[in-house]
């Protein structure tokens, strides 16, 4: 679609939008407006920690509208998405690392004609590409940064045919060269022809991208080093999380044949953090496919670990796993990508590490 | 269970009974099977795109739009799938088809197909919703079946869900289609569902002579895309003069393809409940005179987004539809307690105490 220009609206019938956003500021006039007024008999609780800290807390939240950190008591949440136009980007420091994150809705107008005709070039886009969405992890001693955005990631798209196709392909193509054969004495009324059933559309439509963040140095400091392991021990127990944030990147919806979603998300402790980017792919009744990267830094030993995992199967064989626990609804499973990663085939791991 | 009654249920967002639910299916069975697979209607009509379950949305699209009998309403599909009330939206339409009949008409969309509704949410959310079996969920789709595919807005405006088919040439190739079974794969009435617009004003290497303005195979290997030339095509050869449909999100709740000549009409804002993007009512006074009322998502769906950050609580929530209810519940206790002139602090979103209070509630996963 490479016209997507909005005719001015014609005059008749009210802007709702206006309507809505006057509503929410009258709203939140009022609620302001009841804050100051004293109350006899409510009191703010006074804050209890459980224990004392046995360590002063080393982070510095950098969070313009979420409430401020006090004893590792809260977790650090994006605030919901203000009426205003505040531009609210959380983010926490530990030591020389900071970590930031930023979610918006997907592109407009505007910004998809420019990443069509521009910035990607050649590729149709998906349908919601979060494009001002990111994750950022930065040192800022060492100069040092790695970065999660939509753009990045459809770079690594590929221009040219998958050749992956939807379940019912071969049955519609020959269905259409019969009809072409039967219909061959009036070619003239029918505006398909045997060139028309090539697909001429270069590109992945499957979105399948094996990006691995975007690193702020020109050459990257990962090393290979395939015996390095995550630290699940570390990462499994339960330290209390003082930064978290979830978000998409991109998503197809494959018109209605499956899923294309690039999905990141981040969780910051006190001394190391973890970011899983998955990109995870169904095509319904044919394949199923998830491409894992993870993240890992500890930052007292300014340490970095990227483990790259590739998980595919066929649909039926992972749908058969499901169907062997007796549910009722089988393809609820194959909507839940951690469910697939668990019962689909690794076929590649990778492992990077960096050690400043 | 009358249908004013039913109707008074259904706008609080309450379940009907499961047989209840079948009665009516088996009403507007008896309704729509007389009506042909292309209704003709005249203006003023509203029409309406994709829902996807969105039902707050809808209530909202009744409040701006106006309400069924005081408005004219043309839904294009897919009503179900993906939004967390699949049921209560394609109930209230059901209803709402039953107690007006000549004032709100139902096209089918590609969602409204038992394949498609096993994979999407439709099915599992019936489940959820109804104990665990299946039987709403085969009454709905045995409905679905018998929605018409096209209408005709003052004989000059087409409208369907997806898009046109090179099987189709005039309107009578669409009477004589045998609608009443599932989609099909391929052929005209898959094409009318599923079929999307192709701008191409670049011509290139691959196809110099401009056949991108025709049908084309998509990528995926099945299904058409469709150019300008073959809308020209169709609009000349059954004397109208524009296309309006859906089944595609527009960000700004509409787009526009060949200067007008096809329209898409996009009624889900915030779609899936974290896209951000706006959505539309087509406003059709007459045939040469509409507007595009471009809205946001109800202020119902910024509740349940601020406790359900991502999916797995999204089918948690689906799985908790007592706490769903609770959840409104007390969304409008708050505002009615607001109205006794109480004052409670706590209700500045942007004070410390709230957000304090809101962000130890906000999902965090120890995922791995």
């Amino acid at each position: 679609m490479s016209k997507r220009n909005t005719p001015p609206l014609r005059s008749s019938g009210i802007n709702t939008i206006q309507i809505n956003a006057a509503r929410e500021m009258h709203a939140q006039t009022v609620r302001a407006r009841r804050m100051p007024m004293p109350t006899s008999g409510i009191t703010t609780p006074s804050v209890q920690p459980t224990a004392a800290p046995a360590t002063p807390p080393r982070h510095i939240c950098n969070n313009p509208n979420n409430p401020q950190c006090l004893h590792c008591g809260s977790v650090i949440i994006p605030s919901p998405r203000a009426t205003l136009p505040l531009e609210d980007n959380p983010s926490i420091s530990i030591n020389d690392w900071t970590i930031s994150s930023r979610k918006k809705p997907i592109l407009n107008s505007q910004e998809l004609d420019i990443w069509e005709n521009e910035k990607l070039k050649g590729l149709t886009l998906p349908e919601m590409i979060f494009g001002n969405n990111y994750i950022r992890i930065e040192n800022s001693k060492q100069h040092w940064s790695i970065e999660f955005n939509a753009l990045d990631a459809l770079k690594e798209v590929q221009l040219q045919d998958s050749g992956i196709r939807v379940a019912y392909s071969n049955d519609w193509i020959n269905s259409k060269k019969r009809q072409n054969s039967t219909n061959g004495a009036q070619r003239f009324t029918n505006d398909v022809n045997d060139d028309s059933l090539n697909i001429i559309h270069k590109y992945d439509w499957t979105y399948t991208t094996r990006y691995k963040g975007t690193e702020s140095s020109p050459e990257s400091k990962f090393r290979l080093d395939n015996d390095q392991k995550l630290p699940l021990d570390k990462l499994a127990v339960h330290d209390k999380i003082l930064f978290y944030d979830d978000m998409i990147l991109f998503e197809d919806e494959l018109a209605d044949n499956g899923i294309s979603i690039l999905n990141v998300k981040i969780r910051v402790m006190n001394e190391r953090l973890l970011l899983l980017s998955r990109f995870f792919l169904r095509v319904d009744d044919v394949l199923v496919r998830v491409y894992d990267t993870r993240i890992y830094v500890e930052f007292d030993e300014n340490v970095v670990i990227r483990e790259s995992k590739e998980f595919e199967g066929k649909y039926q064989d992972v749908l058969a796993k499901h169907r062997l626990s007796q549910s009722h609804d089988p393809k609820a499973a194959l909507r839940d990508s951690n469910w697939v990663a668990q019962n689909t085939p690794m076929i590649k791991r990778q492992c990077e590490i960096i050690q400043f | 269970m009358e249908l004013d009654e039913c109707l008074e249920r259904l706008y609080k967002a309450q379940l009907l009974p499961e047989v209840t639910v079948r009665a009516l299916c088996f009403k507007l069975k008896e309704m729509l099977v007389k009506e042909s697979n292309v209704i003709h209607i005249q203006t003023p009509v509203t029409v309406v795109g994709d829902m996807h379950g969105q039902f707050h949305d809808m209530l909202e699209i009744f409040q701006i739009g106006g309400p069924v009998p005081d408005t004219n309403y043309l839904f294009l599909g897919d009503y179900v799938d993906r939004g967390l009330y699949s049921v209560e939206t394609i109930m209230l339409l059901i209803v709402l088809k039953l107690r007006y009949p000549s004032r709100i008409h139902l096209l089918r969309g590609n969602h409204e197909s038992r394949q498609i509704t096993q994979s999407y949410g439709f099915y599992t959310e019936c489940l959820n919703k109804y104990g665990g079996n299946s039987r709403v969920w085969q009454y709905l789709t045995d409905i679905f079946d018998y929605l018409v595919l096209c209408c005709i807005i003052d004989d000059e405006i087409f409208c369907v869900h997806g898009g046109l088919s090179p099987n189709v040439q005039t309107i009578d190739q669409i009477k004589i289609i045998d609608r009443f079974r599932e989609i099909p794969h391929d052929g005209a009435m898959a094409d009318l569902v599923w079929s999307d617009p192709e701008e191409n004003n670049n011509p290139t290497l691959d196809h110099p002579d401009n056949s991108g303005q025709h049908f084309q195979v998509s990528p995926r290997g099945a299904g058409y895309t469709f150019g300008r030339s073959v809308v020209e095509k169709f609009l000349r050869m059954n004397d109208m003069n524009r296309i309006y449909r859906a089944h595609q999100l527009c960000n700004e709740g509409y787009q526009i393809y060949f200067d007008g000549l096809v329209t898409t009409v996009w009624s889900a804002p915030n779609y899936c409940y974290r896209c951000g993007n706006k959505a539309s009512i087509l406003e059709l006074y007459s045939k040469d005179q509409f507007y595009f009322n471009v809205f946001e998502e109800a202020p119902e769906n910024k509740l349940l987004k601020e406790n359900s950050m991502n999916d797995n609580a999204l089918e948690d929530s689906i799985s908790n539809p007592v706490a769903n209810r609770k959840l409104i519940a007390d969304y409008f206790e708050d505002d009615s307690a607001s109205a006794d002139g109480s004052t409670d602090p706590e209700m500045y979103i942007f004070s410390d105490v709230y957000q304090a209070r809101s962000a130890s509630n906000r999902h965090v996963d120890y995922f791995l």
